[in-house]
């Protein structure tokens, strides 16, 4: 049956009291704990992988030129023709390009770009 | 003619209506609730409030509350040795009482947990370890509710059950009544879940009062990227150090746990697509009907339930409190860089709470994007309340 509580056990309000301070200082001791943890071993990480990747950088730059990859070749008879900024500076371009190719999944040598032009704010 | 006049009788006395005045008292207390399940079916489907949950809810509650039709039945005392039939077999049990059996055996929170894991992202919160601390001081509501309760009149179960609906958890609440308080499940459960979906109306009150307009506005920087090995070597160290630490909590945080690692680790993705979709859908139906069908007129409809109700706001409240308050100390320590507002998705409710931080934020600085910095807290929250169940549970569990 529902709510036939055992009244008789009652709990002082001072050791109810205790107990949830008890309770709180816990759950925050061991989620630092955690959090402490979490700093450690990432730490730990991040220092494997720049070692990682520092020897990466190493072994590439020992490598050959030609071994770089070439990417795909553009199709026979295009070329890369000429793309027209309008307001737009040469940094943004290309970061536009390169979300563009990135987004759509096809690489940038196979993309064609006529124009890329600032829109004036309409509001 | 006498055998016509026997079936008919026989019919009535069978009948729902017979049985609604069974024993010379009206049970009006079951048709009350059979209308409070039209109004939340009403609620869920006409205004779509959490629907996956509440459609199954509000059809337990009606299902339980059918007059005579006994699938909440327990012949056998499976759960209830209150109403023992003599010969009666563990299948002469009602249908939602057998499977509720999933619910007091924590089978259905640990599963849902299992769902929740392999749809968590913790990165947020491996990005800026801190989160952690603020998903702490977000439990404050379950321990000063606890204090209250014991205050109001609840024995120490009843009031740790209670208190644990400030975890803003679902499944946790579940769990953790399932196991020190039984008979209180149901209001409980209905609660923990109502206000789950109240929480973009009772927080923003809480926040606007407790923060300033400057540290609404503040603007958090980018988060660093978390590598792929820091996010499968997560689940298993938290679980390790939790479970070494209070053993209590084992069953919900394991399962969080594996089901984070199906979805970090990237070679049982078959796997993880089970647990988050066909899985969870499933535990959910189970979990939601009987929930639902503890809610048995001539026990719900107290004065108890009401209280319970009441702590259980107080609770979700102060557990907003704590948060926001850990929000502002770190917001003076880092020199103005935490926007304290993220402290209020501290509370566990996944990805409501982190929703409105952002919103909140947005309302005072469009150019605020709130939300990655508040998942951190977030799902920083889980893991607490599932602490603070496990540290309820160590307490009182024996």
């Amino acid at each position: 049956m529902l709510f036939t509580s055992d009244y008789s056990i009652k709990m002082p309000i001072g050791e109810a009291l205790l107990r949830s301070a008890l309770g709180i200082t816990t759950v925050i001791s061991i989620l630092a704990v955690i959090a402490l943890l979490i700093l450690l071993v990432s730490k730990i990480i991040r220092g494997i992988e720049a070692k990682a990747a520092g020897q990466k950088a190493a072994k590439a730059e020992a490598a050959p030129a030609a071994a770089a990859p070439a990417g795909i070749p553009m199709p026979a008879g295009m070329n890369q023709g000429e793309l027209e900024l309008v307001n737009t500076d040469e940094k943004t371009a290309a970061v536009i390009m390169a979300i563009v190719s990135d987004k759509s999944g096809i690489p940038l040598n196979r993309l064609s770009f006529r124009s890329i032009k600032l829109m004036e704010d309409k509001k | 003619m006498e055998m016509i006049k026997d079936v008919l009788i026989g019919l009535w006395e069978s009948s729902g209506f017979y049985a609604l005045f069974a024993d010379g008292t009206f049970l009006w207390q079951n048709l009350v609730m059979i209308l409070v399940s039209f109004v939340l079916l009403y609620f869920a489907i006409a205004k779509k409030c959490e629907p996956l949950l509440l459609v199954p809810i509000a059809f337990g509650i009606l299902l339980a509350n059918l007059p005579g039709a006994g699938l909440m039945d327990d012949p056998t005392g499976i759960m209830d040795t209150s109403n023992l039939v003599e010969g009666a077999h563990w299948y002469d049990s009602g249908v939602l009482r057998l499977i509720y059996a999933g619910v007091k055996s924590s089978i259905f929170p640990c599963l849902i947990f299992l769902g929740i894991g392999c749809m968590t992202d913790f990165g947020p919160l491996l990005s800026n370890p801190v989160s952690l601390l603020l998903g702490a001081a977000a439990q404050l509501g379950i321990y000063v509710a606890f204090v209250v309760a014991i205050l109001v009149g609840f024995d120490p179960k009843e009031a740790a059950s209670i208190a644990i609906i400030g975890g803003a958890d679902g499944p946790t609440a579940i769990f953790l009544a399932g196991k020190l308080a039984g008979h209180l499940l149901g209001p409980i459960a209905v609660a923990a879940y109502s206000y789950m979906a109240l929480i973009p109306f009772i927080q923003p009150p809480i926040m606007k009062l407790l923060t300033t307009e400057k540290e609404r506005k503040v603007e958090m920087k980018q988060l660093r990227k978390v590598s792929k090995v820091e996010k499968i070597i997560f689940p298993v160290v938290v679980l390790v150090i939790c479970a070494f630490i209070l053993p209590d909590v084992a069953p919900l945080l394991g399962f969080l746990m594996l089901g984070n690692l199906f979805k970090e680790c990237g070679v049982v993705d078959r796997l993880s697509d089970t647990a988050q979709n066909a899985l969870m859908n499933i535990v959910t139906i189970m979990l939601g009907l009987t929930v639902g069908a503890t809610t048995n007129g001539q026990t719900f409809l107290e004065v108890k339930t009401l209280l319970i109700v009441a702590l259980g706001l107080f609770a979700f409240a102060f557990s907003t409190v704590g948060g926001l308050l850990l929000g502002k100390l770190l917001y003076l320590i880092t020199g103005g860089k935490v926007n304290p507002l993220i402290g209020a998705a501290g509370v566990s409710a996944v990805p409501m709470a982190a929703r409105v931080a952002q919103n909140e934020g947005r309302k005072y600085n469009p150019a605020n994007f709130l939300l990655m910095h508040a998942m951190g807290p977030n799902v920083a929250g889980v893991i607490g309340s599932a602490v603070a169940a496990g540290f309820l549970l160590a307490m009182f569990g024996n």
